[in-house]
């Protein structure tokens, strides 16, 4: 009964209204908040997130294979020119929202009563967090994408500075100082656009581009926008604030982070880089060297400063760079497959992502402590914890099961025959990050490894989370996250994808949309189990393998780690590189 | 890196940017050449089919009103950070008066700035008001008018004392205009759908061109941003004058009134 009611309402009705309620709520809630009893909060943020995923899931199924466009004001285009602002809602951009909406519901379970005392600010800033992202997803204007993300990153920086220690506020000012920067560099990458193409809707500057040629005031505009967000996407070498800002975020903020803020930086650039500047040849011929090079060396990069981390929300932070690294390379596919895969390993990885990251906020919370060292056989109390933890990063390192593996096995597809370095980085990437986790997984939780004596004593800033909330309440999330991105079945993206890319990109990307083989991911699996086992019982291992091993790696390790200084000069000055390279491959394209 | 290192990579990187950025500044249409077809579209409609001779208010409030709805949340967003970040750190504890370190001196307010302060204050917030309700005739708007308003509370503070000025704003007070005025902006776009038109449609009359009622549901959007905004700005102003306090100091309740 409910499909026949769906089926008689004009399609485009529902569309304002994933952006339009939270913030409403949230509005609502800061005039009343101080009124209300304390968990209203709570629960009307619950509600509204899982409405929010609602609609965008209605939406996305009334869009099939083709979109749903809505005009603000009223304002249709006229004479093809459009006046006001549009939202287009394709399938892969409705799942995406929908997605956003049950992370964020699984979040403030996650967070059921631990930001009480805050009048409800927490809420109200998650709120308007989410109806920015939704906002982000479902426009076709670039102007407006540019307020949706600023928006999200003003509500970001002040739940990254929440705690309020040392650390928290010098990794709020590097995440601020980065991305103000890449606000900037967006909007005078819209003025660029603008000034050629005279208009702000996303289909008339396409026509502008297609029109103009070579350009340099195009391919300027295309360098500062994906510059912008790249930024976001934590691309190396735009990639420094994101471990700062990250770890030192309270956890369910974190888990929206990783989850969703990073891959919609890497969806947004996808969706402009297929719909608006496909006209380009210019940029055509930048985007794979730029993204499948980039994206490589994040992965790579990424993976391997995880696996040196003990702090266990930095680490999970640079595994975040590792795959965002991944999902880029989707883009420089310029493929339908590629795009498909990229599309659908957003949704994986932010389930898998969000519960890893759920996972330390349960450490936090009832073992006060987020050291792998420190914490080193002291999960054993929390036993269902740990094999959350375990499955997470099994489905983190690429085991065939679920979501995860089906975005990976189709970016496989797609890279297997041009493009075999970017593959070796994509298994590369699962398998480092993924023995990074289960590495630690195996320390806190069967208290493997060696004895570490003093080193159990992290000389970091003493952190914890309010332990006021039962094991299962937060476990709960966690595994209904793990849950869905496991159950969620191939054949059903495989059905949908083609005609969900096409809508997606505008009908720029078309193609067939085919399984990949599946060697890679069991590669990558074998990879982070003999990774992770290799660190785990390094000190029984005879001294004739361990000492050439330690003598070529550590190095390096050394310089890397050197980069990541902590201080926001030099992460300004690699954003001026990072700049100044995509220009330059820009010239010579 | 060394400083010294830090500047060369970015000296090094800001050159090799230079001839990218000669060659786009070259291309860019001339300095007043012509206005993009866009802003020429909009200009020749809204007058006509609106009746508002601000066009920057037509645009803002009409054309593009969603954008306004997200800049006023962004507003909203950085105003509510600050107040979590500034509290996290004082301590939730928010008391409605003024506190009062004791020993410290009270300097009474000489009676020249009180009086001064006395005369410009309701001049100032006349202007506020005046800025907010000829928002689709002249210059100037919700957005505007809703700062002049909140710093016209701010010389009740120069004029009367932090006593006197806390006891005139109340922090609930102030969170409630923000948030009404958030509300009000939201359901201008929801209430029209109830219609069946799209959202933020401008469904009111228009009224008579170059008259204070014109624009139809502009104004109404107009007055939920102007509430928003003085709110949200004395809320601010709120927060950093409490700022000033010494955190740990002994403090205890009295009567801050000079």
């Amino acid at each position: 009964m409910i499909a026949s009611l769906l089926a008689s309402w004009p399609p485009a009705v529902l569309v304002p209204l994933p952006v339009a309620i939270p913030l409403l709520v949230c509005a609502a809630l800061l005039a009343t908040a101080h009124l209300l009893p304390g968990r209203t909060p709570d629960i009307l943020a619950t509600i509204t997130a899982l409405v929010v995923s609602g609609l965008s899931a209605i939406i996305a199924v009334q869009a099939g294979d083709g979109s749903v466009d809505y005009w603000f004001g009223g304002w249709q285009p006229r004479d093809g020119i459009a006046l006001g602002i549009g939202f287009s809602v394709d399938a892969a951009s409705g799942w995406i929202g929908a997605f956003i909406g049950f992370l964020y519901a699984c979040t403030f379970v996650f967070a059921w009563g631990f930001f009480a005392r805050t009048h409800g600010h927490f809420h109200i800033l998650m709120l308007l967090f989410l109806a920015a992202m939704i906002g982000f997803c479902f426009t076709r204007d670039l102007f407006n994408l540019f307020v949706w993300f600023e928006v999200m990153s003003v509500a970001a920086f002040a739940l990254t500075a929440y705690h309020l220690a040392r650390s928290s506020i010098i990794g709020a000012i590097n995440f601020t100082v980065v991305n103000s920067l890449a606000g900037f560099l967006m909007l005078g990458g819209i003025g660029l656009l603008y000034a050629r193409a005279e208009t702000l809707d996303f289909a008339g500057i396409a026509q502008g581009v297609a029109h103009a040629g070579r350009d340099p005031v195009v391919a300027g505009g295309f360098c500062l926008v994906a510059a912008a967000l790249m930024i976001k996407g934590a691309t190396v070498p735009f990639q420094f604030w994101l471990a700062d800002a990250h770890a030192v975020a309270p956890s369910p903020v974190s888990v929206i982070f990783s989850g969703a803020m990073v891959s919609l930086g890497i969806f947004g650039l996808a969706k402009l880089s297929a719909v608006v500047f496909d006209g380009s040849a210019q940029i055509r011929e930048a985007i794979p060297v730029l993204m499948i090079g980039l994206g490589a060396i994040s992965a790579v990069l990424g993976g391997w400063m995880a696996l040196l981390q003990r702090h266990l929300k930095r680490l999970l932070a640079f595994s975040t760079i590792s795959h965002a690294g991944i999902m880029l390379i989707g883009i420089g596919t310029l493929s339908a497959q590629g795009s498909a895969g990229l599309l659908v390993y957003v949704v994986g990885h932010g389930l898998v992502k969000g519960g890893l990251f759920m996972i330390a906020g349960i450490l936090l919370a009832t073992r006060a402590s987020i050291d792998e060292i420190a914490l080193r056989g002291l999960g054993r109390g929390i036993a269902p914890a740990g094999v959350a933890m375990a499955v997470a990063g099994l489905l983190l390192a690429g085991l065939p099961v679920g979501l995860l593996d089906t975005g990976a096995n189709l970016l496989h597809g797609s890279l297997t025959a041009a493009h075999p370095y970017a593959l070796a980085a994509t298994i590369a990437g699962g398998a480092l990050t993924g023995a990074a986790v289960l590495r630690a997984a195996g320390r806190i939780f069967l208290g493997l490894g060696e004895d570490p004596g003093d080193e159990a004593g992290a000389p970091s800033e003493a952190e914890r989370e309010k332990a006021d909330r039962p094991l299962w309440l937060m476990l709960a999330p966690c595994c209904a996250m793990l849950a869905l991105d496991a159950a969620l079945p191939a054949s059903w993206i495989h059905g949908m994808a083609p005609g969900a890319v096409t809508a997606f990109s505008h009908h720029a990307l078309r193609g067939m949309v085919s399984e990949g083989p599946a060697w890679p991911a069991w590669a990558s699996v074998a990879g982070a189990l003999g990774l992770a086992a290799f660190a785990l019982f390094r000190h029984r291992l005879p001294r004739l393998v361990v000492g050439p091993i330690r003598a070529t790696q550590s190095a390096p390790t050394r310089a890397l780690e050197a980069l990541h200084s902590g201080l926001i000069g030099d992460y300004v000055a690699w954003l001026a590189v990072g700049l100044a390279l995509m220009a330059g491959v820009l010239a010579y394209a | 890196m060394s400083p010294r290192l830090r500047l060369a990579v970015l000296g090094v990187a800001l050159l090799a940017l230079v001839p990218g950025a000669a060659a786009t500044i070259a291309h860019l249409p001339d300095f007043g050449a012509t206005i993009a077809a866009y802003g020429e579209r909009i200009n020749a409609i809204a007058p006509g089919e609106r009746h508002v001779a601000n066009m920057v208010s037509a645009i803002n409030f009409d054309l593009r009103g969603l954008d306004t709805l997200g800049e006023e949340f962004m507003l909203l967003a950085a105003i509510t950070g600050t107040v979590v970040l500034l509290r996290g750190r004082r301590g939730e504890t928010l008391t409605d008066r003024a506190m009062r370190l004791p020993g410290r001196a009270i300097l009474p307010r000489s009676e020249a700035v009180q009086l001064t302060c006395r005369l410009a204050g309701p001049l100032l917030m006349m202007f506020g008001l005046y800025v907010v309700l000829h928002a689709t005739v002249t210059p100037g708007g919700g957005f505007q008018g809703g700062v002049i308003l909140a710093s016209g509370t701010l010389l009740a503070y120069l004029g009367e004392g932090y006593g006197g000025w806390r006891d005139m704003v109340r922090s609930h007070w102030l969170d409630a205009m923000e948030g009404g005025g958030a509300v009000l902006f939201t359901v201008c776009g929801l209430a029209p759908m109830l219609t069946g038109a799209a959202f933020m449609q401008n469904v009111l009359p228009l009224g008579t061109f170059r008259d204070v009622f014109s624009g139809g549901l502009m104004l109404v959007e107009n007055a939920g941003v102007a509430l928003a905004v003085c709110g949200g700005f004395t809320q601010l102003f709120l927060e950093f004058l409490e700022e000033t306090r010494e955190a740990d100091g002994p403090e205890e309740p009295g009567e801050d009134s000079a």
